[in-house]
């Protein structure tokens, strides 16, 4: 059954619908080339496209080298975070004794904003790779261990009450019940997650990386070379947008056993499935 | 509590669950069970019928080990009940099969609690799955089965544990009349077979008449035993019994019975 909707959507591409996505950049880029052809702007606030490839060009050499250390360290400062906050939110439901021993530290913590750290981290662990993942790590463990913990508290109390009757402990059911029920749900936050380490990589490579791409854009703002930044911001995007991806293709085969939302139908036009 | 002439078949087994003067409140003083004491025997099949809110689920859910009673205690083999575990297993209303197995892994869940080898495992999960029809649907996931599927999943799941007691709170209550009417027969046939102690709450008397040795009449505000009935039909039973004039007689009698405790 599932094959022929599939085939159904084949059929139904309607290839109008294609037009609207490309209408808006359409239409900046050319904005972007009338006001700089006209010097409607200074290249200061705008830069032209040929500043743009001249940008590119110069930077040719050391960005392979950037892209790298930013990828290594953004991606471990995610995963610390997301399997530290994923963590966190399982013991503090599992077990009373952290619960209340623990909790009230961290209801504390929780709401400072990671980026006022930085200059304390300057201060206590001076410059260097380790303080930068550990700032990515933070502030991706919090969005990860509110999450956590939400989800578990929704699971339907009649998956555990039927697991309790067919003999289950409690830590048969964290592994048996709620973690599997949690999964989908979870899967919303380690988007955000993603997302928000781009941002906070950037902000730590601020605190005195001498190698990332926040690095390079603090060069390139010494120098007032608008076009590098942009082009900078520009690539940050890409990346951003080639790990949303992939979690997003991740996501649709974990979430298998879901009730599955049609992509046919009144209820998939209200709901914006695809 | 008057008891009609008592059949003697099952009364000489031993008695497997002893519900002695329970009372149980959420609000000191307003009992919505009490002095509710009944003996039920072994492969008994027991309802327990009622007007909706009369206790009769909650009185489950103590039995299950869910709640705690608030006065009286629950006897299993003479032992008191004080956690869940899978000597009582349920059957609920509601769907409780884990979406996130299939239906192979739904059947084993109780088994792989307890000390199997993966063989022996393997062959009950498929005697479990045979007896309710489920062979060929078992790598499918509970999404997409239809109501009925998923109830038999879920009784499978339920009786493959072996346990003393089954539980049942309306189990049927959320099917459609036909597929109902199929899963009510289906299960007498498999009760028949894999004689088991069963506590059956429901609010639909013919099911309860249908299927059970006796029909305990619950009261309400507070929920006591009001009545206890013997059903004198010998198994196994048609399925055309329901239209009887025997039957319906006593159906109409309890009928009454549940109308003056409304008013």
């Amino acid at each position: 059954m599932e094959s022929s909707i599939k085939e159904r959507d084949k059929k139904n591409y309607n290839y109008l619908w294609q037009i609207p996505k490309f209408i808006v950049p359409l239409v900046l880029i050319i904005i972007w080339v009338v006001v700089s052809k006209l010097e409607l702007l200074k290249p200061i606030f705008l830069p032209t496209p040929l500043n743009m490839f001249e940008a590119f060009v110069g930077m040719q050499k050391i960005l392979p080298n950037a892209i790298l250390t930013t990828v290594v360290m953004t991606l471990t400062g995610f995963s610390i975070g997301v399997a530290f906050g994923t963590a966190s939110g399982l013991i503090m439901a599992y077990s009373k004794i952290v619960r209340e021993t623990m909790g009230t530290i961290f209801d504390f913590l929780r709401p400072v904003p990671v980026f006022a750290l930085i200059p304390l981290f300057i201060l206590w662990f001076g410059i260097g790779r380790a303080p930068q993942i550990a700032l990515i790590a933070l502030g991706t463990s919090v969005i990860l261990g509110v999450t956590t913990l939400e989800a578990i508290r929704n699971v339907p109390t009649i998956y555990i009450r039927a697991a309790l009757t067919l003999g289950a402990n409690r830590q048969r059911i964290y592994s048996t019940v709620i973690v599997p029920y949690i999964i989908p749900h979870l899967i919303g936050a380690i988007r955000v997650a993603a997302a928000a380490s781009w941002g906070l990589d950037v902000a730590a490579e601020f605190m005195g990386s001498q190698q990332g791409l926040g690095y390079l854009i603090i060069l390139q703002q010494t120098y007032l070379r608008t076009a590098g930044i942009i082009l900078l911001v520009v690539i940050y995007s890409v990346l951003a947008l080639i790990t949303d991806t992939i979690i997003a293709s991740i996501e649709s085969r974990i979430t298998r056993w879901t009730e599955r939302r049609t992509s046919i139908g009144v209820v998939a036009s209200i709901v914006g499935s695809k | 509590m008057e008891e009609s002439v008592p059949k003697t078949s099952h009364i000489e087994r031993d008695i497997i669950i002893q519900i002695e003067h329970l009372d149980f409140w959420y609000l000191e003083g307003e009992n919505i069970i009490e002095d509710f004491h009944i003996s039920i025997h072994d492969q008994e099949f027991i309802s327990i019928v009622g007007v909706s809110g009369c206790g009769k689920s909650t009185l489950l859910n103590i039995v299950a080990g869910l709640l705690p009673p608030s006065k009286g205690r629950v006897l299993l083999r003479g032992k008191e009940i004080k956690h869940p575990g899978s000597d009582r297993a349920m059957v609920f209303q509601d769907d409780a099969v884990f979406p996130w197995y299939t239906v192979r892994q739904n059947v084993e869940y109780g088994l792989k609690i307890k000390k199997f080898t993966p063989k022996e495992r393997s062959n009950l999960t498929d005697h479990y799955l045979n007896l309710v029809g489920l062979k060929d649907s078992q790598n499918l996931f509970p999404r997409q089965l239809s109501g009925g599927m998923r109830k038999r999943v879920d009784v499978a799941r339920a009786v493959a544990t072996k346990p003393d007691v089954l539980l049942m709170d309306e189990p049927f209550a959320a099917l459609d009349v036909l597929t109902k009417e199929r899963l009510q027969t289906e299960f007498l046939n498999i009760w028949n077979n894999n004689r088991i102690t069963v506590i059956f709450v429901t609010h639909d008397l013919e099911e309860a008449i249908y299927l059970s040795d006796r029909v305990v009449v619950m009261s309400f505000q507070p929920g006591r035993v009001k009545r206890v009935v013997e059903v004198p039909f010998s198994r196994p039973r048609d399925k055309d019994l329901k239209t009887t004039l025997a039957f319906q007689n006593i159906r109409r009698d309890l009928g009454h019975d549940l109308i003056k405790i409304e008013v």
